[in-house]
C-alpha cells in the first residue's frame, strides 16, 4: 500500500521536487482547444450513428415493439428465447455460415494466386491488370446486384444465352430462382466484386518480402519454384492469417448484394441472418423491432467472436513475424 | 497577409457554419420553390401511382385557390409503411398520408394517436355512395377518420392476355380463359404458337404477398370461402380449395408453361416484362391497365382482360371481399386540421371522382362512375366483373371492436401464405396441404394467444367473435345482418 503511494508521489514530481501541474502555455491550450474542434464531428457522428444505435439494439431486444406504438413492454429474455426457438433464425445462421466457408477459402487462395503473377516485374502492363481487378469494388454493390439479375436472366441473360448458343444447355438455368443454384450464384457474384480487396492485402504483403533475401536464394540456387515455397509462401504466412480472417469478417456483410440479387428466396434458401434481421424489423407484416433486435444482438456477439479470433490472429502473426 | 494558422481557424468555422446551415435546411423538398414566405403547407404521401399527374394538378389548383402549399410524393406501397413508421417515430407524419404498408388496423392507428378525425360533414360527403362509408372501417364514434378512394369490391387476380399471342394462338379468352384446364391449356398454345422465347404464363413469385392474394382469388374460384370460414371461425387454409389452387399453379410450373424469370420478379416488374410480350397470361388487378397506360403506352391496345379463372366448368365465380377502411387519413399531428379537411373534401366531388375513375387505378368507390368515364374497355369489363362476382363478407370488426386489438396483437406466422406457394413452386416444401394445415395450426395458436394478451388488458372479445351463424355463400353480408348475427 505503503509502496504504491510512494511511487504515485513519485510520479507526481520530478526530481526538483516541483509539481508537475505547471501552467500549460497558451499555445498548448490552444492546439488541445483545435484537436477537440476538429474530433468533435467524428466523435459527434460516430455516437450517433454507431455507438447509439448499437446500445438501442441492446435495449430493444429486451422489449416488444412494433416500431408503430408509443409504448414498448419488457419482455426480458423472451425475445431472445423466441429467435433461438425459430428454425428460420438457424436456417439463416446456417446459410451465413454457409456463405462464409464456400467464399473464404476461395477468395483468399485465388487472389494469393493472382497478386503473386501480377506482383511479377516481367508482366506487362500489371497496373492496368491490378486496376481491372480491383475495379469491381468501387462500384455501388445494389448496382450490382440489380445487374447481375439480368446477367443471369434465365430468358434473355448473357450467361444462358452463351450457354444456349454453346449448346451445353436446352433451356436457360435459372440460376437465382433455383434453390440449388441461387446462392452458389450469389457466392460467384461476391468473390468477383470484392476479389480486388484481398487482391490488393496481397499485394501489400508481397511488398514486404525483401528483395536481398530472393537475390541470396537465387544465388543459392533456387528456382521460381523454390523461392515460391522456400521464400515466399514462409514470409507471407503471418500475412495469410490476417487476410483470411479480414476476409472472414467481411462475408459477413453481404446484406445489399443478397437482398438486390435474390431478397433471401426462393423459399429462404440465400437468407443470411442479415435479411432475416431485416424481414422482421421492416418488410414483416407488422413489424418486430424487439424480436430483430435480438436477432442482431446474438449476430452481433457471433461477429464479435469473429473479431476477437482476428486480434488472437494478428497477435500470432506478430509473434511469428518477431514484432511482438 | 493571411496567416496558415488563421487560414485553417477560417476554414473550420466555415465549414462548421456550413454544416450548420445544411443541418437545418434538411427538411423534404418538393414543390416548395417561389412559395410566398409565410405560406402554410401540407404534406401529402400516398401510393396512388398511376393518379399521380391527376394529384399533382388538383394540388396546384387547391395552392392557386388557398395559397396553402402541397407538398406531395407518391410512394412504392412496399417502403410507404417503413417511410411511415420513421415519420412518426420521429413525430414527423405528413399531415394527410395512405396508410399502405402499415399493417395495423385503424382502429389501432386511431388509439395510437396516429390518425384524427376529418372534419368534413355529412353534406360534404353526399356525393360518395352510403355504403362506402361504415363504423369500424372509416368512422369511430360517427366520426370519419378515412376517406375512402379504392372499392372493397375489386380483386387482384383478373386474367390479362396479350391479344395478338391470344390470336396467333387460336384462342378464344372467354371461353378458353374461363376454368384452370382451360388456362393451362391455353397457357400451352400460347407457348407454342408465340415461338422462341416466348412463355404462357407470367407471375410475380418473389413477390410473396401478391403470389398469396392470387392463390386466395383462385381459392375462392374453386369454392374457398376465404381465410376464415364465416360459419365457424376457424382458419381454412388447409382446405381443398387452396390446395388444389396451389396444385394449379404448380401444374403450370410442371408443363413449362411458367416465364423462366419469374422467379426475380416482384408485381412492378412481372408487369413490365409482360408488357414486352414475352408472355401471353398474367394475373393482376384492375389497376394493371392504368400503369401500362401510364408507362408502356404502345402496349394499351394489345391488352384484354378476362375473369379469374374458375376451377371447373359450370361452378360460378363468387368471391369474398370485407368491407374495407378508407385511404386517405388525417395525421392526429397536423397542425391544420381544417385545411386537410379542405384539401380532402376536393376528393368528394362526383367531378374529381369521375377525373380519378379515368386514371384507371383501383375502382372507384361509386362503380357506377365506371361507364360514365372514359377509360379502356378492359377497365369497364373489370368493373362489370366486380359488380357481379364479388360478395361482401362479414367483418368480425363491425360487431366487436375488440377484434382490431387482436389482429394488432397478432404476430406474423412464417411462412405465410405466400411463402408456403414460393416453397411448393420451388420444390422446397413437398407437400402443401401440410404446410397449409400446419399454418393455420400456427394462426389458432396465435389468435388464441392474442385475445389472451388483449383480453388481460381488459377488452371483451373471443374466438366467437369470428363466427357468424347467418352467413350464407354466395351472399353478400349487409350492414343488417350484424344486427341478427
Amino acid at each position: 500500500m505503503t509502496v504504491t503511494v510512494e511511487g504515485r508521489a513519485d510520479r507526481r514530481t520530478d526530481p526538483a521536487g516541483r509539481s508537475p501541474r505547471r501552467p500549460q502555455p497558451p499555445r498548448q491550450g490552444r492546439n488541445r482547444l483545435w484537436i477537440w474542434l476538429f474530433l468533435t464531428p467524428t466523435v459527434v457522428l460516430y455516437g450517433v450513428y454507431t455507438i447509439y444505435p448499437v446500445l438501442a439494439s441492446y435495449w430493444y431486444s429486451f422489449v416488444e415493439w412494433n416500431g408503430f406504438d408509443e409504448a414498448k413492454h419488457w419482455v426480458g429474455l423472451a425475445n431472445y428465447r423466441a429467435v433461438l426457438a425459430d428454425p428460420l433464425f438457424w436456417n439463416s445462421f446456417k446459410i451465413t455460415v454457409l456463405f462464409m466457408v464456400a467464399v473464404v477459402p476461395v477468395k483468399v487462395l485465388f487472389t494469393l494466386l493472382l497478386a503473386l503473377v501480377l506482383n511479377s516485374p516481367k508482366l506487362p502492363m500489371r497496373t492496368l491488370f491490378r486496376t481491372a481487378f480491383f475495379l469491381p469494388v468501387v462500384t455501388t454493390t445494389a448496382i450490382v446486384g440489380i445487374v447481375m439479375q439480368f446477367v443471369f436472366d434465365p430468358a434473355s441473360g448473357p450467361v444462358n444465352v452463351v450457354l444456349r448458343k454453346l449448346g451445353l444447355v436446352a433451356d436457360g438455368i435459372n440460376f437465382l430462382g433455383d434453390p440449388k443454384t441461387a446462392l452458389w450464384t450469389v457466392v460467384g457474384v461476391y468473390i468477383w466484386k470484392w476479389f480486388g480487396v484481398t487482391l490488393i492485402y496481397w499485394l501489400a504483403a508481397l511488398q514486404t518480402v525483401p528483395d536481398e533475401v530472393y537475390e541470396a536464394a537465387a544465388i543459392d540456387g533456387a528456382g521460381p519454384w523454390g523461392l515460391l515455397r522456400h521464400v515466399t509462401l514462409p514470409l507471407l504466412k503471418p500475412f495469410a492469417v490476417i487476410i483470411t480472417l479480414l476476409t472472414l469478417e467481411s462475408t459477413l456483410k453481404v446484406f445489399d448484394l443478397m437482398l438486390t440479387m435474390t431478397n433471401g428466396g426462393p423459399f429462404y434458401a440465400t437468407e443470411v441472418v442479415e435479411i432475416y434481421i431485416y424481414r422482421w424489423a421492416f418488410a414483416a407484416t407488422v413489424p418486430e423491432l424487439g424480436f430483430a433486435s435480438a436477432a442482431a444482438v446474438i449476430f452481433g456477439l457471433f461477429v464479435g467472436l469473429i473479431g476477437v479470433l482476428q486480434l488472437l490472429g494478428i497477435r500470432a502473426a506478430r509473434k511469428a513475424r518477431g514484432t511482438a | 497577409m493571411i496567416s496558415r494558422r488563421r487560414f485553417f481557424g477560417a476554414s473550420a468555422g466555415g465549414v462548421i457554419g456550413a454544416l450548420a446551415a445544411a443541418a437545418c435546411s434538411t427538411a423534404p423538398g418538393g414543390g416548395g420553390g417561389g412559395q410566398a414566405a409565410g405560406a402554410k403547407t401540407l404534406r401529402v404521401w400516398d401510393h396512388f401511382q398511376p393518379r399521380e399527374d391527376l394529384h399533382k394538378k388538383l394540388f396546384a389548383d387547391f395552392q392557386k385557390s388557398s395559397g396553402t402549399v402541397v407538398q406531395y410524393t407518391v410512394y412504392n406501397p412496399n417502403q410507404q409503411g417503413q417511410a411511415l413508421q420513421l415519420a412518426f417515430g420521429s413525430k414527423q407524419l405528413p399531415d394527410v398520408f395512405t396508410t399502405a404498408g402499415v399493417k395495423l388496423p385503424q382502429p389501432r392507428l386511431r388509439k395510437d394517436g396516429w390518425i384524427a378525425p376529418i372534419e368534413l360533414s355529412k353534406e360534404d360527403l353526399s356525393a360518395m355512395p352510403a355504403d362506402a362509408f361504415l363504423n369500424g372501417f372509416t368512422h369511430f364514434d360517427g366520426k370519419l377518420y378515412s376517406l375512402p378512394m379504392v372499392n372493397y369490391r375489386q380483386y387482384g387476380t383478373l386474367t390479362w392476355y396479350n391479344v395478338e399471342l391470344a390470336e396467333k394462338a387460336g384462342l378464344d379468352p372467354d371461353r378458353d380463359l374461363a376454368t384452370w384446364d382451360g388456362f393451362r391449356a391455353a397457357a400451352a398454345k400460347i407457348k407454342s404458337a408465340g415461338g422462341d422465347g416466348i412463355s404462357g404464363w407470367i407471375a410475380p413469385l418473389q413477390f410473396a404477398q401478391r403470389l398469396g392474394e392470387h392463390v386466395s382469388d383462385l381459392a375462392m374460384a374453386a369454392g374457398g370461402v376465404g381465410a376464415t370460414d364465416p360459419r365457424t371461425g376457424a382458419f381454412s387454409y388447409g382446405t381443398d380449395p387452396y390446395v388444389h389452387a396451389i396444385d394449379f399453379l404448380g401444374a403450370l410450373k410442371k408443363d413449362g408453361l411458367i416465364f423462366p424469370a419469374s422467379s426475380s420478379l416482384d408485381a412492378r416488374t412481372a408487369r413490365a416484362r409482360w408488357s414486352t410480350g414475352v408472355a401471353g397470361l398474367f394475373f393482376d388487378g384492375p389497376w394493371n391497365i392504368g400503369v401500362i397506360k401510364d408507362q408502356f403506352k404502345a402496349f394499351v391496345d394489345k391488352v384484354g382482360v378476362a375473369s379469374v379463372p374458375s376451377s371447373e366448368a359450370g361452378r360460378p365465380v363468387v368471391l369474398y371481399a370485407p368491407p374495407k377502411a378508407g385511404d386517405y387519413c388525417a395525421a392526429a399531428t397536423s397542425k391544420e386540421p381544417e385545411l386537410v379537411a379542405k384539401l380532402l373534401k376536393i376528393f368528394t366531388t362526383e367531378e374529381v371522382m369521375l377525373a380519378e375513375t379515368e386514371q384507371m387505378d383501383g375502382m372507384p368507390v361509386d362503380l357506377a362512375l365506371v361507364n360514365k368515364a372514359n377509360v379502356h374497355p378492359t377497365y369497364k369489363k373489370a368493373a362489370e366483373l366486380f359488380g357481379r362476382q364479388i360478395r361482401l363478407r362479414p367483418a368480425p370488426e363491425v360487431r366487436n371492436p375488440g377484434v382490431s386489438e387482436v389482429v394488432a396483437e397478432m404476430k406474423q406466422v412464417e411462412p405465410d401464405l405466400g411463402g408456403i406457394v414460393q416453397g411448393v413452386l420451388s420444390g422446397q416444401l413437398p407437400d402443401a396441404r401440410k404446410a397449409l394445415s400446419e399454418y393455420d395450426r400456427k394462426l389458432t395458436a396465435e389468435r388464441a394467444r392474442a385475445i389472451k394478451a388483449v383480453a388481460a388488458k381488459g377488452v371483451k372479445v373471443s374466438e366467437s367473435d369470428w363466427v357468424f351463424g347467418n352467413w350464407t355463400p354466395g351472399e353478400d353480408y349487409g350492414h343488417d345482418k350484424y344486427k341478427t348475427s
